[in-house]
């Protein structure tokens, strides 16, 4: 899938992990100070964006709209 | 020890860094202006250009995917947020309303709405980080 006009091909995963992977590295950098806390930080938000979507995609499988 | 002797004196905590690096509304401004130029000018240099490139390249990605620059509309109050929102990108904003052939969007994109997403998130990044550079400033944060 590619939108019209933009030079990304792109799909519903690979936008959403992509917008995990800015917010994780922004707040990480934003709320830790030291380089260990802000890389545990970033991986605690990642996985909890990605993951947290997965599981929250899962549990609305059965109720299609 | 006498119990009797009163109460004893409390160590008191070291006191909060006050000293200022710049002016917190120039900071402020500035990280208004453009994502990490208030971090810059607090001489923060490499923590700006990491700031500049993610802010950037969320509000980048925001217009590929064909969202929408929002404006207020009448009878649509959430829109006045949105706006706030957006706004918050600062020259961002007002760069891409001024080339953009299309700054509402294209509702029938497949990603329209993540693209919305994406630029909601840039402009509230950026008032975050004018925060953080005026908090900065005032030496309430190190």
């Amino acid at each position: 899938m590619k939108p019209a006009g933009s030079l990304i091909p792109v799909d519903h995963f690979l936008i959403m992990t992509i917008y995990a992977l800015l917010i994780s590295l922004f707040f990480a950098l934003l709320w830790r100070n030291e380089r260990r806390e802000r890389v545990a930080l970033f991986v605690k938000l990642f996985l909890a964006l990605v993951v947290g979507a997965l599981a929250v995609a899962w549990l609305m499988y059965p109720f299609p709209s | 020890m006498n119990e009797f002797a009163g109460p004893q004196p409390v160590p008191r905590p070291p006191a909060l860094a006050t000293r200022r690096v710049g002016s917190p509304l120039a900071a402020a401004a500035l990280a208004w202006i453009f994502p990490g130029l208030g971090h810059f000018y607090l001489r923060r240099p490499r923590t700006a250009i990491l700031y500049a490139a993610i802010v950037t390249a969320t509000f980048l990605l925001g217009l590929s995917f064909e969202g929408r620059l929002y404006s207020p509309e009448a009878g649509q109050p959430l829109t006045i947020l949105a706006t706030f929102a957006v706004y918050g990108a600062g020259l961002l904003n007002l760069a891409a309303r001024l080339v953009s052939a299309n700054p509402n969007g294209s509702i029938l994109s497949v990603t329209y709405e993540y693209g919305c997403a994406y630029l909601l998130t840039a402009g509230l990044m950026n008032l975050l980080l004018m925060l953080d550079a005026y908090d900065i400033a005032v030496g309430r944060k190190p």
